[in-house]
């Protein structure tokens, strides 16, 4: 046994196919990283005990909730009459909503596509990774991307009358804008959203739009899916 | 001779044959047999056996994971108790939740506590995703474990979806209708799709069965499963991400005094691949 | 130590048209895998498509066209469907709303069709005045019985403007 051929031993399965390999040896000691390292507790007891401390309180919450809040139950299911309006799942309301305005292509099947997708993608874009300002380098040529992105939008939902999404697209715009031309020496509100990057407006906006439309389509439509007023 | 207390009673259980062949170890006081708790333990081998202390402040999770967690529990338990008077038959349904309301004791606490987890699931998972988001919780290496995180999103939606038209009342069938409906949009598959889920044309007792099956045992094992996968990865990425913005304020210093490097070419040479 | 692993036997195994045996067995059990999964997805496929449904026959009877007075829309209720007669004859159209299947509801005095569910609003013979709705609602096929009564066809859509002659 060489001691060269130690070398070759857990550089890879097939050393057929792929002899060349390049090894660092050190003689003395390895580079060593002295990174802080952080506190560290063992799991049991101290993950343990927590967990079953706040599973505990939070189960108790929930009876003493389920207690005086009854689920609510309605008339036996009947094929021939739609109760007016026809409410889905609170969660679903939103959707709901955008399917008034919007084709059921698009609202039902194209835009719950793109939020899953969307989702999914966020950790393999370096854009988010990486997080910087959106407004910190090439302001120009982002500031105009940006707005053509909330003109399409815009024009969009504006054709359909969707209102609930225009408002908070506009608000959010302005928000966008005014972190854009806010001197370096703003308020705390400014130098924050200053700091923010591209993967936070876009989802911060889709929260405030997804929010809009659920509130609405809760509180605020009756008969024929018509606005109204909720405690009237 | 005095009687021994409990805690000495308990020590004695630990260290008998019988408990250490249950739980592979006896009393955990050293960090070793603490990790032996966790990694000796089917259920708790999922998680770390060391964690960070920041990670358990409150103020760094929320515990929002945890509490999905915990609602999924008691949604399981409540939800076999229910499944004990629930018969998922047009004709019965119905009645069985004016059964559980007048009947059954403790039959309204029980379904009124299943909705009011389900409703909340919904709410804190949605919650528990946003955090994540925010906090920049989805960056390498936890990429994966955020697309696990989405289909988590997704199997919750339908389960609390599924669970919507069993109780067969107008709100339940409507709800469907148009949830159903929505997906005879799918091009091309749409309508196959539709049929198959309700097998039919119409929302009646295959659709009530079909509902029921998905929502008592499909989904709640995939649930159960990618839930595993979920904590599984916390683990193998690194624990949970938190305060990972504040340490990479800090500079990482290399130390390389005492280091002496030596590039070497190991390989297989032509003249060993002829000895070969 | 010595005896490098993973070796394959390479001058055996190669043939002639370069593919060696291993990679040869690798594709057979690769695909005979691949065509058992999609077996056994299209045998449950087929298991989960219902061949028997029991729902509602598609075709009824409504009376004599004498019991429905000219420039009348009736509400058959359990079939979900309008019959309307106007003066030149009878048209059958569905209640269901094209957008999401809820039932509408006929409004004489606006002499209109209107969806509770989204707002989709329709004339009488089905036409769209205001969406979300995507189609109009279809018409079904009408037939005069040899004993002088109606009959509706729910499962033969007709195109809109047929009407049945009485």
């Amino acid at each position: 046994m060489s001691e060269k051929n130690s070398y070759e031993v857990g550089f890879g399965s097939d050393a057929v196919k792929n002899p060349q390999r390049i090894v660092f040896i050190t003689k003395k000691t390895s580079a060593k990283v002295k990174g802080a390292q952080p506190r560290q507790l063992m799991s049991y007891p101290h993950v343990v005990l927590r967990e079953i401390i706040a599973f505990e309180i939070f189960t108790v919450a929930l009876v003493v909730v389920a207690l005086f809040w009854d689920a609510p139950l309605e008339q036996l299911a009947n094929p021939l009459l739609t109760p007016n309006p026809a409410k889905a799942p609170w969660y679903f309301l939103g959707l709901q909503e955008l399917l008034h305005y919007l084709p059921p292509v698009v609202a039902g099947v194209l835009i719950p596509t793109l939020v899953v997708v969307g989702l999914v993608v966020i950790p393999y874009f370096d854009v988010n990774i990486k997080g910087e300002p959106l407004w910190a380098s090439n302001r120009r040529r982002r500031l105009a991307a940006f707005m053509g992105g909330v003109a399409v939008l815009l024009i969009v939902f504006g054709i359909h009358e969707a209102f609930d999404v225009v408002v908070p697209t506009v608000a959010f715009a302005a928000l966008a804008l005014a972190a854009y031309f806010a001197p370096p020496q703003g308020g705390r509100l400014m130098r924050y959203l200053r700091a923010q990057p591209l993967s936070w407006w876009i989802m911060s906006w889709f929260i405030a739009v997804s929010l809009t439309l659920t509130l609405v389509g809760t509180f605020f439509r009756g008969p024929g899916w018509s606005l109204v007023w909720s405690w009237r | 001779m005095a009687y021994p207390s409990r805690e000495q009673w308990l020590e004695r259980l630990r260290n008998t044959r019988v408990w250490k062949s249950v739980f592979r170890r006896g009393p955990a006081r050293t960090n070793r047999t603490r990790s032996l708790a966790i990694f000796g333990n089917l259920f708790l081998h999922v998680v770390p056996a060391k964690v960070r202390e920041k990670s358990l402040r409150v103020r760094a999770t929320y515990y929002l994971g945890s509490f999905a967690f915990f609602l999924f529990i008691v949604l399981t338990v409540t939800g076999i108790l229910l499944m004990l008077y629930y018969h998922p038959a047009a004709l019965e349904a119905y009645s069985d939740m004016k059964d559980l309301r007048f009947v059954v004791s403790n039959g309204v606490l029980l379904r009124n506590l299943h909705r009011l987890a389900a409703q909340t699931m919904v709410l804190v998972v949605f919650w528990h995703m946003y955090h994540v988001f925010y906090r920049g919780g989805y960056r390498p290496p936890r990429e994966f474990n955020w697309v696990v995180g989405v289909v988590l999103l997704l199997l919750t939606l339908f389960l609390s979806y599924t669970g919507y038209l069993l109780p067969w009342d107008q709100l339940a069938f409507w709800a469907i209708t148009v949830g159903t409906n929505i997906i005879g949009y799918v091009p091309l598959v749409g309508h196959r799709t539709r049929f198959l889920l309700l097998g039919g044309n119409i929302i009646g007792e295959n659709a009530l069965l079909r509902f029921y099956v998905l929502h008592c045992v499909i989904l709640p094992l995939l649930a159960g499963l990618f839930i595993a996968v979920h904590f599984w990865r916390i683990q193998k990425d690194g624990g949970l991400s938190v305060g990972e913005s504040e340490e990479r304020k800090e500079p990482l210093s290399v130390e390389a005094t005492q280091v002496e490097q030596e590039t070497v070419t190991v390989g297989e040479s032509d003249e060993r691949k002829e000895q070969l | 130590m010595s005896e490098p692993e993973n070796q394959e036997p390479k001058s055996k195994a190669e043939d002639s048209t370069g593919i060696n045996r291993r990679d040869f067995f690798n594709e057979v059990a690769g695909g005979a895998m691949g065509v058992a999964a999609v077996g056994a997805g299209i045998v449950t496929v087929k298991f989960i498509s219902p061949n028997v449904l029991f729902e509602p026959p598609s075709s009824f009877r409504i009376g004599p066209p004498e019991d429905y007075p000219i420039n009348s829309v009736t509400t058959l209720t359990d079939q979900l469907t309008y019959l309307v007669r106007t003066p030149q004859g009878f048209y059958a159209e569905t209640m269901i709303c094209q957008h999401l299947g809820c039932i509408t509801a006929w409004h004489p005095n606006a002499n209109l069709i209107e969806c509770p569910c989204h707002g989709s609003r329709y004339k009488r013979d089905g036409a769209i005045v205001r969406g979300p709705t995507p189609r109009p609602l279809p018409h079904f096929a009408m037939r005069l019985m040899p004993d002088g009564t109606l009959l509706i066809d729910k499962s033969d859509i007709v195109p809109m403007p047929q009407i049945l002659k009485v």
